[in-house]
């Protein structure tokens, strides 16, 4: 795995995730829980599931969404599917 | 780690394994075949007709590409050899087979392959919230022991869940996807012919943990809902098409755009609901180059659409084929399908294509139909009158407190709506009560569960279905779902489930917990979860409310309200039951509440 990669993935989502959950983007961390510390609801996962399949043009697959919590578990899988792309 | 990588690579290449999209033709939208407006016995009757034609079902994927076609012709050859193929396990007939209902034509091919083997298929929703697998499984399982399916079966994608599922459901004897069936031995059986009066299909109505409940429909059921959707509802003539996202999980997705089409002999074009999700307009795209003219949405739907639609987008699309845009599913605001309307008349949209209409899976999909043509109508009626004296008083005068309600229209031929009070007696047109209804689309009952189907089906085979509205000029108006179910951007939420999610932690007892949906002035649901509670450690109830709103992300996909009240707070019925109809009373009295201030309380404990 390239770092520099997964470092860009992160600094990508911890930005919209920032301005989607209206908070700042220094009280997010990789291990910043989606659902508990910033509220993403489903409106809004589909919203950021659209912004990173076009900046990264791949494909999320739904099934995969169901084992992420954290945004480093989301970067991971960006990272991931990215990788294999 | 490799974990994931084994369950990502799957996805993955399923999706670059299919043909080019160059080589593929979509259906046309002209048949060389006489249409027959859904005259037919049985589903395999029907697909008998309709596979004499050239019409069928067509697939894109997410960036509108066509990906798969599968005219009625081929789906009666596939589904007639994999219905062989499943005669080799020996099921009886009238076995359930539960499938997961992702948008392809896999779904499809088995679905009618288990009726052409006398087999009852039955549809499980797709997961699709974030960190949701340990209660996605739960909520398979509910279904599968519910449906006492013999077998089960999911595609690649999502058969790792299915399995995880299936441990400990004894009815089970085999689970697998539709490329290991295809793998099994062609056993040549003579098909029997299917009777009206034997079950089509179990539709599960939401996706609840414990208590799933599968809706008996009969092929007679079936047929006669069908007959009155696309003759008197839509009015289907040869030269329509339809497009659909919708779950092929829900009735409305299932009877809707799937069968319906089926039974007029007419073309589907298909967007999976996850890429609708993300990128609405895609299906807008699809109904404006394929020309389509039907296609139906949960207001929710078109509110995504007014959403995410840039000007620039605008002036490609042609939105004037779509003469028949239903509406259903939810209580149906009519300020969403203003908004859309204004918002897509400039690409030829015209809002006398609207067709509210009101239904429930209970009575197999439709119950009223709005008139074709004449767009979405609705009267204002004075607030007060409505919650004080159960009336609806029409208003012209401005300036007393008012609200509006949608015509909903008249039921199917065949078919009788009444309202009721709560002793059970018919009420004059403008009050307000239960609907019921009564005709032969209505379910026989709940699949294996007496006590439900005794609770819904009432003396004659009336249907209680649960929600409140009145007639008018022989019209339904709906102004208020059942207290049980919280509808949130479309989907039904169950409030026995999240009360349930609730009273499984430690600090929670059963029967403190009462959950309920508060609406704001534009229709969006927030849900409440209120709870009992005695714990007085500032971190301990921030511990509680934080998982308890996790718990119900992780369940439904959506942000819930938490208030911790003093024990006893909670209004109980004589029986000691909760209220949740007091529960919702109280809550908005302590908050203060009116409908506009709603979104500006903060979730949380404070």
């Amino acid at each position: 795995m390239s770092e520099t990669d997964y470092d860009q993935i992160v600094q990508l989502l911890c930005d919209r995730l920032a301005d989607l959950s209206k908070t700042s983007k220094e009280s997010i961390s990789p291990e910043t829980n989606l659902i508990t510390q910033l509220s993403i609801d489903s409106i809004k996962l589909l919203g950021l599931i659209m912004e990173i399949e076009d900046a990264f043009d791949i494909s999320i697959p739904i099934n995969a969404l169901t084992d992420i919590q954290t945004v480093h578990e989301l970067a991971e899988l960006i990272h991931k599917i990215k990788s294999a792309s | 780690m490799s974990s994931t990588i084994t369950k990502l690579s799957a996805p993955l290449t399923q999706a670059f394994d299919f043909q080019p999209s160059s080589e593929l033709q979509i259906t046309s939208t002209l048949n060389t075949l006489t249409q027959r407006l859904a005259d037919f016995d049985t589903l395999t009757s029907a697909l008998e007709y309709a596979a004499k034609g050239i019409t069928g079902y067509n697939f894109y994927d997410a960036k509108g590409s066509l990906r798969s076609v599968l005219p009625y012709s081929l789906l009666r050859e596939n589904a007639r050899v994999l219905a062989k193929r499943l005669f080799g396990l020996n099921l009886l007939r009238g076995e359930r087979v539960a499938i997961i209902a992702d948008t392809s034509p896999e779904f499809i091919e088995l679905f009618f392959a288990c009726r052409y083997a006398g087999l009852i298929p039955f549809a499980m929703p797709v997961p699709v919230n974030l960190g949701s697998h340990a209660i996605y499984v739960q909520q398979l399982r509910g279904m599968l022991e519910s449906g006492q399916a013999s077998i089960a079966l999911a595609n690649i994608d999502y058969v790792g869940f299915l399995k995880e599922a299936a441990e400990h459901v004894e009815s089970l004897q085999w689970v697998g996807t539709p490329a290991e069936l295809g793998e099994f031995p062609i056993k040549d059986v003579d098909f029997q012919d299917n009777h009206p009066d034997e079950t089509a299909y179990l539709q599960f109505t939401s996706g609840s943990t414990r208590a799933s409940r599968g809706v008996v429909i009969t092929e007679r059921a079936l047929m006669c809902n069908l007959q009155g959707i696309v003759r008197n509802g839509l009015e289907i003539k040869p030269n329509d098409r339809s497009a659909s996202w919708l779950p092929f999980y829900h009735d409305m997705g299932l009877v809707g755009l799937v069968l319906a089409p089926m039974v007029t002999q007419i073309s589907v074009d298909y967007l999976a609901t996850r890429d609708f999700a993300i990128r609405p307009l895609q299906w807008l795209k699809i109904i404006s180059r394929n020309r389509c003219t039907v296609a139906f949405s949960q207001p929710f739907g078109l509110k995504l659409c007014a959403m995410r639609v840039r000007d620039s987008d605008l002036k490609d699309l042609d939105l004037s084929c779509w003469r028949a845009a239903g509406i259903g599913a939810e209580m149906i605001k009519p300020g969403i399908l203003r908004n859309f309307a204004e918002r897509f008349a400039s690409a030829g949209f015209s809002e006398h294509a609207f067709l509210p209409c009101y239904g429930l899976a209970e009575s197999t999909l439709a119950v009223t139909f709005s008139k074709i043509n004449e767009g979405c109508r609705s009267i204002q009626v004075d607030s007060k009158a409505l919650i004080d004296r159960k009336i609806a008083v029409r208003i012209q005068a401005e300036g007393r407190k008012q609200s509006e309600f949608v015509n909903c229209g008249r039921p199917l031929p065949g078919h009788i709506v009444q309202i009721v009070n709560e002793a059970g007696e018919q009420v004059p047109e403008m009050m307000v009560g239960s609907v019921l209804v009564h005709g032969d689309s209505v379910m026989t009952g709940y699949f294996n569960n007496p006590e439900e189907t005794n609770k819904a089906l009432k003396s004659g085979n009336w249907l209680d279905t649960g929600d409140i509205g009145f007639l008018f000029e022989g019209d339904l108006y709906i102004t208020g779902r059942r207290t049980d179910v919280i509808i949130v951007n479309g989907r039904n939420i169950r409030a026995q489930d999240i009360e349930e999610l609730a009273e499984q932690q430690p600090e929670v007892r059963s029967r403190e917990a009462s959950a309920f949906g508060v609406s704001d002035e534009d229709g969006a649901t927030t849900i409440v979860l209120v709870i009992e509670c005695r714990l007085s450690a500032i971190a301990e109830r921030q511990s509680l409310t934080t998982r308890l709103q996790q718990l119900v992300y992780m369940a439904f996909g959506v942000n819930c309200v938490v208030e911790l009240v003093p024990p006893h707070t909670l209004p109980r019925t004589s029986s000691g039951k909760l209220s949740r109809f007091a529960a919702r009373q109280g809550y908005i009295q302590r908050t203060n509440l009116d409908g506009q201030q709603l979104s500006a309380v903060e979730s949380g404990d404070r």
